[in-house]
């Protein structure tokens, strides 16, 4: 009796999530072994595999300083963009959660940004936001500061991505705000039955409320900050100058893989990447239990 | 466990990796029903004419450039109603980026536009078909084309590519800012002590004589005016021994971009395209580009700009004619001499190429080259006797761009712009260069 | 009173000043869509166009090669409005099986699938490519849209965030009621997770939008070709660019996205409307 129980949970729970099994297993389980077994070859596209052993993890270790250099400019842009990026998204979310007139609108103007993604467009405009003649440098130098060479200077240009993925903080802003929309109104009214105040509301039941929400957007934003590629290819044309300033991780392994058409090196780059998120991810998922609040603790 | 993942692993690569020869289609959807599409089995029969024949055509290009071709293949398909052409098309970037997986996938194009950079690493991996056996059996007529004017198209002893055109370095510059720094013309006969004293007197008066000269593409020809190439024949490393040339040539355009004759990286990495470039500025002198690039530069410019040649000593050791880009056919194709038929047309036919007008590089028919001649604007007209001079002031290009030649350049890049930023010295930078450089071209032994 | 007006003034000027500076770059293009292409970036710091022209749209709006824009949008269309439904409905599927089921293999299945998300996807590229080209599927928009239809990691993870924000005797009063999982899912989670799955609608329509990757790969009739496709088409690094014509058909590409967002967004505001549910 028992049994037949279990089992029909089990069946259950697989009917649910099997289109995610189907499709992984027709779709992405071989191309993932796959690149495994590349991570261990020489393999240039055209022509078979070779298999080299532990020889391109080996040189990407030892003998490659372009790909370290690509690590850290990827850590700076992840750990400088990242915060930035959530602070300033749950901010404006807070901030147009209100019921005010003409919201929607302010909304839709906030979105926008982000939308225009990574488009042509996008690249152009914030070359032009950026360069020598341009208006920040023109605001830095109303403000004394002087300007600078954004187009010259490795850390600069790497922060001329990183604002760029501030501006275009809508996609977290949204998530925020649908997270906010989905605390119940009954708690804050109970809560301010009980006397509390606003900072203490937002302490009390915003925040705990939204701690799932705030978990998946880290977690997102530093997945998608490690595996970042567009804007830094079309900032730099695809080349991550200036003198390799804005190589990011992905660019480089891009290039490795369909520039260079050096396959195996780039599996290999992959998996070390695969290796370092699945990590990063991990602390945070085990940290979760410490700071994130569940409403319910996940099944029967 | 073990043989679970290896018998895993083998069936994933049986299944993906080993795709060749099976030649499975990809087309499914013809857009012509009584078509054999060109990716499907039942094509694998010998395409004689008379028979329905559907050939992918794929290039990269512009606006102007799709227009003109699309018009070329409705002319092609009224002459030959049993051939179907499908165009695909892309910018430059998304080409290449379509072309690899199709190439592993065994699908590429029939008729596939090439360029100079990826015709050794397509044509030796096997992709690409040699032409000359089709050249021979008359298909592809080359009776107004010079021999050595083919031979751009050649990796080791094969033809892979079937030069649709050609063109040359020139420095194209405006005359006007030129007298403003008191200089008349650019003679034909002028030095590189010549442009070292014009771009230090350009840049004392606060503008640009150029807009930096690519490492790969200009250090390359001061090579073979020294008599060395960049690559050895063979592609498995540098081809000079001697670095003091490195350190001679970037000596002068490092000591060139201080003294603002040129501008520095960063300021060139700001320009978006050619309305935005110094020249059409006003800001720089020149532009040192290839010859086809001339009209697009001094038509957005809307200023008379002049061609010149590159400096000398020993111009004609140092020029050559490029082949701007390539035709070439598939290895993969199901109807490879239908593809050379149309290559033929697209290099021979007048009517057509009064349609292309040598947006693909100077014609090499020199039949062609005379029906165009009462049809080209002034511009295109100054280009063409450009390249006429050049035929007779040049000598043979080096052998294609051996694979790695996009690494060694990006490398090169990297070091360029060090030494304009003053991070290294040219001679730290000649070594370095030659180990990294021979580190990538070394995998082209075996 | 005097002091709420003064907030609210307070407040819509902070929001107004800070969307000004979030906008300034659109505006840009905006106007720079009303330029004559050649001046666009010689006139770069000024932003009101002088002429005020509209051939870029006339010109864009002709298209490419022989197809007009419209021929774009409308591809484009069906391929995000076919990924987007599949999305949305197979993700949050998925996504309670995840969040409210315990299963033998639920952890391993969760791990799989943050790892689709983690591992770079060039390198699965190629093998991926050679799998749809031998399912038949090439030159054609299936390899675009039928993996959609299988749960999108991104979206699992955000819908199953949101379910478990939901309190549990929810469930348990359904359950009493008599209701299996299947009709829980439908009639109470589902509904009550509406502010993730507009939010889901609107990230997906746009991402399909402005995917680039996999037209490139799979589309390679021109009359397939989609806006994303077309927009690079403009621009030629060898030769000259049609800039103009580029931003004017950026702003029209943005017409359609900026409509879905304005049309879901009411629902992510109004998900709270569930919450009486609980009451």
């Amino acid at each position: 009796m028992m049994r037949s129980i279990s089992w029909k949970r089990h069946l259950t729970g697989y009917a649910f999530i099997s289109p995610f099994v189907i499709g992984f297993l027709v779709f992405t389980a071989i191309p993932i072994v796959v690149s495994l077994y590349l991570s261990f070859t020489s393999y240039d596209l055209f022509s078979a595999p070779k298999w080299i052993g532990l020889d391109n993890y080996d040189r990407m270790f030892n003998k490659d300083p372009k790909y370290w250099n690509s690590l850290r400019v990827t850590l700076i842009y992840v750990f400088g963009g990242v915060p930035l990026r959530l602070a300033f998204a749950l901010m404006i979310a807070m901030l147009l959660n209100a019921k005010a007139r003409g919201i929607g609108l302010y909304r839709t103007i906030y979105y926008l940004p982000s939308i225009i993604g990574g488009s042509v467009a996008v690249s152009i405009m914030w070359r032009n936001l950026f360069n020598d003649e341009g208006l920040v440098n023109m605001a830095l130098n109303a403000l004394g500061i002087g300007s600078v060479r954004w187009f010259g200077e490795p850390l600069a240009a790497l922060w001329m991505l990183i604002f760029l993925s501030v501006w275009q903080f809508g996609s977290s802003m949204l998530i925020f705000l649908a997270g906010l929309k989905n605390i119940p109104a009954s708690l804050h009214e109970a809560a301010e039955v009980d006397g509390a105040n606003a900072v203490q509301r937002f302490f009390r039941i915003t925040i705990p409320m939204l701690t799932p929400i705030i978990l998946f957007n880290l977690i997102m934003q530093i997945i998608s900050a490690f595996l970042t590629f567009i804007p830094a290819y079309i900032i730099s044309k695809g080349e991550g100058g200036p003198l390799d300033g804005t190589m990011l991780y992905s660019l480089y392994l891009f290039r490795r893989a369909f520039v260079f058409t050096d396959m195996g090196y780039a599996a290999a780059m992959a998996w070390i990447m695969l290796l370092i998120v699945a990590v990063v991810s991990s602390v945070l998922f085990a940290s979760s239990k410490f700071w994130v609040h569940y409403e319910s603790k996940g099944g029967e | 466990m073990k043989s679970w993942f290896k018998a895993l692993t083998t069936t994933a690569l049986a299944v993906s990796l080993a795709a060749c020869g099976s030649g499975g289609g990809g087309k499914s959807e013809s857009s012509d029903a009584g078509a054999s599409g060109s990716g499907s089995p039942s094509a694998s029969a010998p395409a004689d004419s008379g028979k329905q024949v559907t050939l992918r055509f794929a290039w990269w290009g512009s606006q102007p450039r799709h227009d003109y071709t699309l018009k070329l293949i409705d002319m092609y398909e009224k002459l030959h109603p049993n051939v179907k052409i499908e165009p695909e098309y892309a910018n430059f970037d998304d080409y290449w980026k379509k072309l690899a997986p199709e190439a592993t996938a065994q699908q590429l194009p029939d008729i596939i536009q090439m360029d100079l950079s990826y015709i050794a690493q397509y044509g030796t991996k096997n992709q690409l078909v040699d032409l000359k056996p089709l050249i021979d059996k008359g298909l592809i007529n080359t009776a107004d084309i010079a021999e050595n004017a083919l031979s751009g198209g050649k990796v080791g002893d094969k033809l892979y590519g079937f030069t649709t055109g050609v063109n040359a370095l020139n420095v194209d510059y405006d005359p006007e800012l030129l007298k403003k720094v008191g200089i008349d013309k650019i003679p034909e006969t002028w030095t590189w002590d010549d442009y070292k004293s014009y771009a230090l007197k350009a840049g004392s008066q606060g503008l640009y004589f150029d807009v930096g000269l690519r490492p790969e593409v200009f250090f390359g020809y001061y090579l073979r005016q020294n008599g060395k190439t960049l690559y050895s024949p063979d592609g498995t490393q540098l081809g000079y021994d001697d670095d003091s040339l490195f350190v001679n040539f970037f000596g002068m355009t490092t000591g060139i971009t201080k003294a603002k004759g040129e501008p520095a990286p960063d300021v060139t990495a700001q320009i978006k395209g050619v309305e935005d470039d110094l020249v059409v500025k006003s800001k720089a002198i020149s532009n040192w580009q290839w010859s086809n690039q001339y009209i697009g530069l001094q038509s957005t410019a809307k200023r008379p700009l002049e061609i010149a040649p590159l400096p000398g000593p020993n111009v004609e050791k140092g020029m050559f004619l490029k082949p701007s880009m390539y035709l070439s056919i598939a290895q993969n194709s199901k109807n490879q001499e239908e593809a050379a038929k149309f290559i033929d047309f697209f290099v021979n036919d007048v009517e057509a190429n009064k349609l292309i007008l040598g947006d693909r590089g100077v014609p090499l028919s020199s039949k062609v080259k005379e029906a165009l001649k009462p049809l080209l604007t002034p511009e295109q007209q100054k280009v063409f006797d450009y390249i006429a001079w050049v035929e007779s002031h040049s000598s043979p290009m080096d052998p294609v761009d051996p694979i790695g030649a996009g690494e060694v350049a990006s490398i090169f890049k990297t070091y360029d712009e060090m030494m304009k930023y003053n991070k290294i010295t040219p001679e730290d930078a000649a070594k370095k260069f030659r180990e990294e450089a021979n580190a990538v071209l070394a995998k082209n032994k075996q | 009173m005097r002091s709420k007006s003064l907030k609210s003034f307070l407040y819509y000027a902070i929001v107004t000043v800070l969307a000004l500076i979030m906008i300034y770059p659109v505006l840009w293009l905006f106007m720079s869509s009303f330029k004559p292409s050649d001046t666009i970036f010689v006139t770069s710091d000024r932003l009101i166009p002088s002429p005020w022209i509209w051939d870029n749209y006339k010109i864009g709006w002709e298209g490419i090669g022989e197809n007009s824009f419209g021929v774009f949008i409308k591809n484009t269309l069906v391929i995000v409005v076919l990924s987007t439904f599949g999305a949305v409905l197979s993700s949050a599927f998925v996504a309670f099986g995840f969040a409210r089921l315990k299963f033998f293999g639920s952890t391993f299945w969760f791990a799989m699938m943050m790892m689709v998300l983690m591992l770079p996807s060039d390198v699965t590229l190629i093998p991926q490519y050679i799998i749809f080209s031998k399912l038949h599927w090439l030159s054609s928009i299936k390899p675009i849209v039928i993996p959609q239809y299988f749960g999108v990691p991104f979206f699992v993870f955000l819908i199953i965030q949101f379910i478990r924000t939901i309190p549990y005797d929810m469930d348990e009063a359904a359950t009493i009621d008599g209701c299996g999982k299947f009709r829980l899912f439908f009639r109470i989670i589902l509904p009550m997770v509406a502010p993730a799955l507009a939010t889901a609608s609107i990230f997906s329509f746009y991402w399909r939008w402005e995917d680039l990757l996999g037209p490139v790969l799979y589309l390679n009739k021109p009359s397939m070709y989609t806006v994303s496709m077309a927009l690079k088409m403009y621009l030629d690094s060898e030769t000259v660019s049609n800039w103009g014509a580029m931003f004017a058909m950026s702003v029209v590409s943005l017409v359609p996205v900026l409509a879905v967002f304005f049309m879901f967004q009411r629902y992510i505001v109004e998900g709270i409307s569930t919450s009486g549910l609980k009451g």
